[in-house]
Formats: C-alpha cells, structure tokens, sequence
C-alpha cells in the first residue's frame, strides 16, 4: 500500500552497500523505521533529503506490518544549516536520540511532530551564539510534552516548597516526604539553586518565543541540563549518546 | 533442494554485502564448475587477507607490513588527505591526481550512535600533524551529515596547529542534470563556484 506523509529524519543507519534504514518522525504515523534503497549512491534520486533533520514530503510503499519502503523523498525544508554548525548538530542530536528513546514506535502524535519541527525553525532562525539557552528550553519542553518532565515545582508528594531533585522519584521531594518510608531512595539528591527551579519552571510554561527571551546564568543552564541527565539516565537506565559526545567535545 | 555441502556455500556466500540468496546460489554453481586449482586460489585469498591484514602504523590503511605501501613510497609528505575508510582511499587513489599520503579515520563521527573522536584514529592524526613536516590536511570525509560533523571537528582541533585546513569541494556529479539536483547540494555547489 502507498501512503504519502510528512516527515523528519532523526536518524540513518547504513544497511548493505548503499543502502539505509532511516528512522523518522512523522504526524501521522509517529515514529517508524523505513527502508531507503541506495540513497547514498552520488546519482541517488534521494539526493540529501535523508540527511538527518531534513523536513520532507515522503512516500511510503509496504505492509504496516513490516518495515516500509521509502520510494519518493521531496525535501519541503532540508534545515541544513543546523547542520553545518557543529555545536548546533550535537544538540540536536541529543533531542533527536531523548525523541527516540521517550517516544513508542507508530504511536502517532501531531502536537510533537509540529513541536519539533518548530524547534528547528526556531533554532534555523536563531542568531544568538552558543544557543545554549534554546537547547535546555527544549530539552525541558520535549520531557514535558512527551509527559516524562521531572516535577520541579514544589514537593512531588506534599507540594511543599524544597530545593533537593531525587532522580529515583524524578521529582523534587522535602525532606519529610523523602524520609517517609514509603518512598525507596537509593540515589543521593542533588540540590537545586532557586534561579534554576525559576528558569525551569518558566522554560515549560511560557511559550517558547517568550521563554527564548530569558537570559539565564551560565550556572544555571549547567545545572538544569545536569537535573535533566540524571532524570534522563534513570528512566532510560543509560547515559544517552550524544550527552556524553557533548560533554567530551566540550572539555577539548 | 541442494545437498548439504552447497546449501552451506549459498549460505555463506549470501553473508557477504550485496550478495542475496540467488546470487550467492549463481556464485556457488560457478565455483562447483571452475577448476579446482582456481576455487583454492579464492579460498587461500580469503585465508591470507584475514591472517595477514593489518592497519598501517602511520595512515591506518589496509597493509600487510607494518607500513604501507603509500606510507614508504617517495610521496609529497606535506599533504595529508583524509578518509572515513580505506576503500575511499582505493577511489582517490584511482583518480591518480593526488600524491600526497593518507590518513584513514576508521570510520565518522556519529553523536546520536555514540561514535566520539577516541573511537577514530583522530588523536593520531593530530600527532602526526603535530610530528612536523605536514602543511596541508585535505579532509575527504563523506559529503553527508556524519562525515561533516567529523570534518568541522578536526578542523576545530587542528586550527590551532597553524596548517592549512581544506575540504574536498561539494558539488554535481559529472554527467548528471542541474534539474533533478537537490536544493542542498545545488546551493552548496554554487557556494564552491570556481572563477573561469
């Protein structure tokens, strides 16, 4: 059967000679595995629109059953730019890998495909350099519309105002709660400064062209992006790829 | 059906890229028909390419001495160009233009499937760059997403080593039609024009 959807590469993976497995987001079909033949032949018909973060009209020949075949491929908005910019390329990797890992196989979603792919207009547009800021909004954003955000604001059990984030309960617990016996810790907390509890919490409610406006401190998005790999690292029970590509080419 | 023994040979014939079930039965009819002299060549290829293979010490190109053939013959040593894998050393090669040595980085930068630059032969290429004598790194990585994050990345860490840093040039393949060429590599290929 021929279906014809919209859709973002996340990730390739070479298969055979020249051949790819692409995995991509898509509004109707959320994410799916597809089979590209020869794509990375110089006179492929594909051209770069299977590059990874290219917006492009695709058709889809297979049983929804098995692994479909991408047979046409019309790039609507190849986002190379974020491309080219290798800081840039690393973040979004990393949103692609949280996507990925948070989000079920064909389980469509139109409010995340619309969600990412205006985070790549937004980041395409953005003129500010690092944009690091942008990537921790995001990062925040995608945990929260994916329905996996650690709870910040507040005690998770009594509401009551604390600062110590137990990655074990993915929530922010005060001390009473945490000591209770019904709650199993294993993990240390790790205290949270106000300003980045502040900046978190604005990060998630406001809308994202309001909330790109906010001009945290450097400590804060340190912390924030730490808060969110410790949560990350416990639900998915490993360190993601590109967290620890990020933090190595950052140390050089 | 097919006896054991052929059964087996499609079997691993069919392992190989490329190579689908029918090919591989084509191949393993071919090899039943050849001489017999000429199936143990194959055979004794095979065995001598996985005992003997090895990376060169210096570029990391497929030998089978410490040092490859490239490495010790009389080359321009101020030029470095740099490869993903040595069967795209094998294509430049080929074109019999270039003369300068290789460096082979053993495959590409990959954040999202955790291929960081200590799993490449990069820290090697800096300390030959920093061992002296080298002028100019001709980075030909792939022109696709993997192989440009590897590319700007070893530009990064060899700017300060004060060489010149060049990037092979994107553009239309020779024979092809400028209509069915995609946005990106249209505006890449006018970006890289060259005066006449």
């Amino acid at each position: 059967m021929l279906t014809k959807t919209e859709s973002i590469v996340l990730k390739t993976r070479k298969y055979s000679e020249a051949d790819l497995i692409v995995t991509c987001l898509t509004p109707d079909k959320g994410i799916i595995s597809a089979f590209a033949k020869s794509p990375r032949k110089t006179r492929s018909r594909f051209g770069s629109s299977l590059e990874p973060l290219t917006h492009a009209k695709i058709s889809l020949w297979g049983k929804e059953q098995s692994m479909p075949k991408i047979t046409q491929s019309d790039i609507i908005n190849s986002f190379h730019e974020l491309r080219d910019n290798f800081h840039d390329f690393i973040n979004m990797s990393k949103l692609s890998e949280i996507l990925i890992a948070l989000m079920p196989e064909a389980a469509p979603n139109k409010k995340i495909f619309s969600f990412f792919l205006s985070i790549l207009a937004l980041i395409k547009s953005s003129e500010e350099e690092p944009k690091d800021a942008l990537f921790i909004i995001a990062q925040a954003r995608l945990l929260a519309i994916t329905g996996y955000a650690p709870r910040l604001k507040g005690c998770g059990k009594c509401g009551r105002k604390s600062q110590n984030f137990y990655p074990d309960s993915g929530a922010i617990l005060c001390s009473k709660c945490a000591s209770s016996q019904y709650v199993r810790l294993n993990e240390a907390p790790l205290k949270i400064a106000d300003r980045t509890l502040g900046f978190y919490t604005h990060s998630i409610e406001w809308p994202i062209v309001t909330s790109r406006r906010l001009k945290p401190h450097k400590d804060t998005l340190t912390e924030l992006s730490a808060v969110i790999d410790m949560h990350l690292k416990y639900l998915l029970n490993k360190k993601l790829h590109s967290s620890s590509f990020l933090a190595g080419t950052e140390r050089e | 059906m097919n006896s054991g023994i052929v059964e087996n040979l499609i079997n691993e014939l069919s392992r190989l890229p490329g190579i689908g079930r029918k090919t591989a039965q084509r191949l393993s009819f071919f090899i039943i028909g050849m001489p017999k002299e000429d199936a143990v060549s194959i055979a004794n290829a095979i065995i001598a390419i996985k005992e003997n293979a090895r990376f060169c010490r210096n570029c990391f190109n497929i030998t089978e001495d410490e040092t490859c053939s490239i490495c010790l013959a009389s080359r321009d040593k101020s030029k470095i160009c740099v490869v993903e894998e040595p069967s795209n050393l094998i294509v430049i090669e080929r074109t019999g233009i270039y003369k300068g040595l290789y460096h082979v980085l053993l495959g590409a930068l990959s954040p999202i499937d955790g291929i960081t630059p200590e799993r490449l032969k990069i820290n090697e290429l800096v300390q030959r760059v920093k061992n002296g004598g080298v002028s100019e790194v001709i980075i030909a990585t792939n022109p696709n997403t993997k192989g440009e994050t590897t590319a700007q990345y070893i530009s990064q860490i060899l700017k300060p080593l004060g060489i010149k840093i060049t990037r092979i040039a994107y553009g239309l393949p020779i024979g092809g039609d400028i209509e069915f060429a995609d946005e990106v590599t249209l505006s890449k290929s006018l970006e890289g024009r060259k005066e006449m």
